[in-house]
């Protein structure tokens, strides 16, 4: 589902955020990547997501090469991955369920089929009821369940994660990560950066290592 | 029955063109809600918007309003034969009836010369003056009117009737029309690149009030382009957002307009009355609401749609 062959990416100041990273994350993979601040994770997901390029190498997603990837393409590429941020990037100013809503409203859903569809996400996340409240009424964990009901809606073949859990109690983390696996059962591939090294290792799933940008660890497809 | 289940598939699975229709519909009430809770700051560019097309529309109509009046006025030109001292007034009379057969000549009435001093003496008030006089110095006359509606035609036909024997002078009295036409012209063309000048600069109204409010929702736009939002569904609303201000701004301006013509239409009222005229002053038509409505919005639409694409695309998630 995602591929990357000797990946690199330097910033027009000359900082080196990834340097010759290759793996390879399959259908229905779930994979933790983790490593300092600055070791190059947020880049790699700006990778996968398009909205940076990298200098050399491929970075393939969905089957279909990103460097050749044209700008109007974009879009569509990103409908097919759902994002879930640290800090939540919710539209502060729209209900929980519009926000949920957006991805369905972005590909020109039919509104009663996005209701049941939001309605089902929310669900999954436990936020059953909270449809019509906004975003600054609920806590810090229950937005980042709604970020997660956003990224799912649409049925993504890809789950990428930044910090999902950064925010959040052991408690709270374990029940998203749980969320996280009963989408892993359905053959959606999941990648998600933390440095929440006690979770990862709690999970016991395959984790890449990074370091200043070079890839320095990957326990490979870990899970027995 | 299959009927019903076509129904019920329509329902469920509309059309591409009616999820079109019902998100642009979506969007346009939503950014008519957005601009409704900026009152202030919507108000005032929508009355910049319709200043700006005050000005040449104003002209545009007093144009209109001048070339109704000229034609008016055209219809009522008369040309005045002034005859030769030789001739007599059975003569004059046969000149008279003989230019009725011209097609391009509507009346001709002869006046005599003793005819016209009679006038003369009685309109001016000058019986004691006339008198006096052990001569008549007026010449005999005859006033045509011709039912032309071209200047260039009368020139034609003064030069035909000054090519008779009995004619001394022709005296068209189109000068002063042909001052008014270049008049009008003139107005017309200031018209015309006032609003090439008010255009481009609705265009930056319109387009910087857009970024501003491209610039407000900057995050949602960065959130939108990361669950795949294309250029043209993020732009959309903006682009209403300039059709709305162009097209209120655009209605605002006929009003104003027809508030300006108002306040002026009992001098003109009055000024009619002492030329005798039947003229007056159009207020408000129809289609020069709908024109300055229809030429608003499409502007604010397609100066919307220059500033959002720009903006939009050099927002990076």
């Amino acid at each position: 589902m995602i591929r990357f062959d000797n990946v690199s990416k330097q910033y027009v100041s000359g900082q080196n955020a990834l340097n010759a990273v290759s793996f390879e994350i399959a259908k229905g993979e779930m994979a933790f990547i983790t490593g300092h601040s600055g070791a190059g994770k947020s880049s790699l997901l700006k990778l996968i997501l398009a909205a940076e390029k990298s200098t050399a190498g491929s970075v393939i997603v969905n089957g279909s090469d990103l460097s050749k990837l044209r700008k109007r393409d974009v879009p569509f590429l990103r409908r097919r991955i759902g994002s879930v941020f640290q800090d939540h990037q919710l539209l502060q100013d729209r209900t929980v369920a519009d926000n949920v809503a957006l991805p369905l409203d972005i590909s020109g859903f039919d509104r009663r089929d996005a209701q049941r569809r939001v309605r089902a996400a929310l669900d999954k996340v436990g936020l059953s009821g909270k449809e019509k409240q906004y975003p600054a009424a609920l806590s810090s964990g229950e937005q980042q369940r709604v970020g997660i009901a956003r990224a799912v809606v649409n049925r993504p073949a890809i789950i990428l994660a930044d910090e999902p859990t950064g925010n959040l109690d052991p408690e709270l983390s374990a029940e998203i990560m749980a969320v996280f696996e009963q989408f892993k059962n359905v053959g959606v591939s999941l990648l998600i950066a933390s440095h929440d090294i006690s979770l990862i290792n709690q999970m016991d799933y395959r984790t890449l290592v990074l370091k200043e940008g070079q890839l320095i660890g990957d326990t490979g497809r870990g899970e027995s | 029955m299959p009927r019903q289940a076509a129904k019920v598939k329509s329902r469920k699975n509309p059309s591409k063109f009616t999820k079109t229709i019902r998100n642009h519909g979506k969007d346009a009430l939503n950014s008519l809600l957005r601009m409704a809770r900026t009152p202030l700051s919507s108000t005032m560019t929508i009355v910049v918007i319709a200043a700006a097309l005050l000005l040449p529309s104003l002209l545009f109509s007093l144009n209109a309003n001048i070339s109704q009046l000229l034609a008016q006025f055209q219809n009522n030109a008369r040309v005045v034969l002034y005859l030769n001292e030789s001739t007599t007034d059975s003569r004059g009379i046969e000149v008279s009836e003989s230019l009725l057969t011209l097609s391009d000549i509507d009346s001709a009435a002869f006046i005599s010369s003793n005819e016209a001093l009679q006038d003369f003496s009685s309109a001016a008030g000058f019986t004691d003056i006339v008198a006096e006089l052990d001569k008549n110095p007026l010449p005999s006359s005859i006033v045509i009117t011709p039912n032309l509606n071209a200047m260039e035609g009368l020139d034609q036909l003064a030069e035909t009737l000054q090519a008779i024997p009995e004619v001394d002078l022709v005296q068209v009295d189109s000068q002063w029309l042909r001052r008014l036409a270049a008049i009008s012209d003139l107005i017309e063309l200031v018209a015309r690149i006032l609003g090439l000048i008010v255009v481009l600069s609705l265009c930056f109204i319109v387009g910087n009030t857009v970024r501003l409010h491209i610039e407000n929702r900057r995050d949602e736009i960065r959130i939108i382009k990361l669950v795949g939002g294309t250029h043209s569904y993020i732009a959309r609303p903006f682009l209403y957002t300039g059709f709305f201000y162009g097209i209120i701004g655009g209605i605002l301006a006929g009003l104003l307009q027809a508030a300006v013509f108002l306040a002026f239409s009992d001098s003109i009222a009055t000024i009619a009355r002492l030329y005798d005229s039947s003229f007056q002053l159009q207020l408000l038509t129809p289609v020069i609401l709908i024109s300055l409505a229809l030429a608003g919005g499409l502007m604010g639409w397609i100066a919307a749609m220059i500033a959002a694409y720009r903006r939009i695309g050099a927002i990076n998630p």
